[in-house]
């Protein structure tokens, strides 16, 4: 193989491990669906603690998404470093 | 009081309507005239300023992401000093950048108030701080000029070199726009082949302000800061048996003194000892997921802005700005809010069950 090859074949295979590390955001995203379908639930039922609720929800949506976010970061790596 | 409503300038949608379309087809034709550059995407900060070398510590760089720390530090002091020369004069009723600023912290203390009680006025500083800086560091990365305003320089190994033309100049002052990227193979052997004529060589590029969470330097030292803190605030409320909580042998040394031990007398000791190391290993991992959490976001964000910016120049980064806007409030909020939550938990004596 040659060495143009040889890069192509690593640049393709960066990408590739890329995309695998953004596998995990499936969790997150199953995570930060079932919060908002448990806080639309509690507003439905309470509307009144709305705002408390919405506070709280994005909090816990920010821990979820963080988990997307540590994907992300090691998808990065692998491509920009 | 009628007065007053009457002279208050109203969004007059009408005329607005007509510059917002306005402003639109200046920036097609602005994006026609200077296509956008696809930016150099780039992890470490880039230095700024040569090395001044210290015995002992080595190269010092001033970064680019060091810049938006001391411009958010200078505008952070600015703004305490402009309500602090009100609140002297003994002002009961604030108005303009002094009322909202006593919004945000009487919002801020009353949740740290809920969450931490007692302790509230020794959590609550920390707390203010670490949302305001992050705050304004996060949205540093929505006004523009951030990470596109720099200066060119001969290009470095691995970073791509890029045609520049030259707007204006005043004086000595240089003012040139990049059109684009020229390949970095012509870069390295440009001096052997074709002596570069029109094109001009090819620089590279350095912004002077880079946003301060896109250095995982900094969201590190805020998260080791952090956590050092929580620790010392453990120490403080409970005593030196704040170290239980990491080193529990207690029911093991209870159990030396025993003339009789069965072998299930030992699961409770052990598993005592194998929590403290397991809260040993959630502090590691509190800095780890404070660091990586605001870095990655805003990181994430702006090469968001980056990458939108390019492909899309008109309209659509508007929607991603608002975006990153949101985006930045929340971070700022989930790092203090956490910061309080850790520092409440750390108070609480932990063998009180």
């Amino acid at each position: 193989m040659d060495a143009e090859a040889a890069a192509a074949l690593r640049d393709g295979l960066k990408f590739l491990a890329a995309g695998l590390a953004m596998i995990g955001t499936f969790g997150p995203g199953l995570g930060i669906g079932i919060l908002a379908y448990g806080a639309m639930q509690g507003i439905a039922r309470n509307p009144d603690t709305a705002g408390t609720i919405q506070l709280n929800m994005i909090l816990a949506i920010a821990f979820a998404e963080a988990v997307a976010i540590y994907a992300l970061v090691v998808a990065m790596l692998i491509l920009f470093v | 009081m009628e007065s007053t409503e009457q002279t208050r300038p109203r969004w007059r949608w009408g005329t607005y309507r007509w510059l917002i379309i306005l402003v639109i087809v200046a920036n097609v034709f602005a994006v026609k005239a200077f296509s956008p550059v696809k930016p150099h995407i780039q992890l470490p900060a880039e230095a700024v300023a040569g090395p001044v070398t210290l015995p002992l510590i080595g190269d010092l760089y001033l970064t680019n992401t060091m810049i938006a720390t001391l411009i958010a530090d200078l505008l952070l002091i600015l703004i305490a000093f402009s309500v602090w020369r009100v609140t002297r004069g003994g002002a009961m009723i604030l108005s303009g950048v002094p009322q909202i600023f006593e919004m945000i912290v009487e919002a801020i203390y009353n949740l740290t108030e809920s969450t931490a009680r007692k302790w509230a006025d020794t959590v609550f500083p920390w707390v203010a701080t670490i949302i305001l800086m992050v705050l304004l560091i996060n949205w540093s990365e929505l006004i523009p000029g951030v990470d596109s305003i720099g200066m060119l320089h001969e290009p470095h190994h691995g970073t791509p070199a890029y045609e520049t033309q030259e707007l204006f100049a005043i004086g000595d002052f240089h003012v040139t726009t990049i059109t684009g990227e020229i390949e970095t193979e012509v870069v390295s052997d440009s001096d052997s082949h074709d002596s570069e004529e029109d094109i001009g060589e090819g620089l590279g590029f350095t912004p002077y302000v880079r946003v301060a969470s896109t250095d995982l330097n900094f969201t590190l030292a805020l998260a080791l800061t952090s956590v050092i803190v929580i620790q010392i605030l453990g120490f403080r409320a409970v005593g030196i048996t704040y170290l239980k909580k990491y080193l529990n042998f207690g029911r093991l040394g209870k159990l030396l003194f025993r003339e009789k031990i069965s072998p299930f007398d030992l699961i409770f000791p052990f598993t005592d000892i194998y929590v403290g190391l397991l809260e040993l290993i959630a502090e590691i991992a509190k800095i780890i997921s404070f660091s990586f959490r605001l870095f990655g976001n805003i990181f994430a964000g702006s090469v968001l802005l980056f990458i939108i910016g390019t492909l899309v120049p008109v309209v659509i980064q508007s929607g991603i700005v608002f975006l990153e806007l949101f985006v930045g409030l929340v971070q700022a909020m989930v790092f203090g809010m956490l910061v309080m939550v850790f520092m409440t938990m750390a108070t609480i004596a932990h063998d009180g069950h």
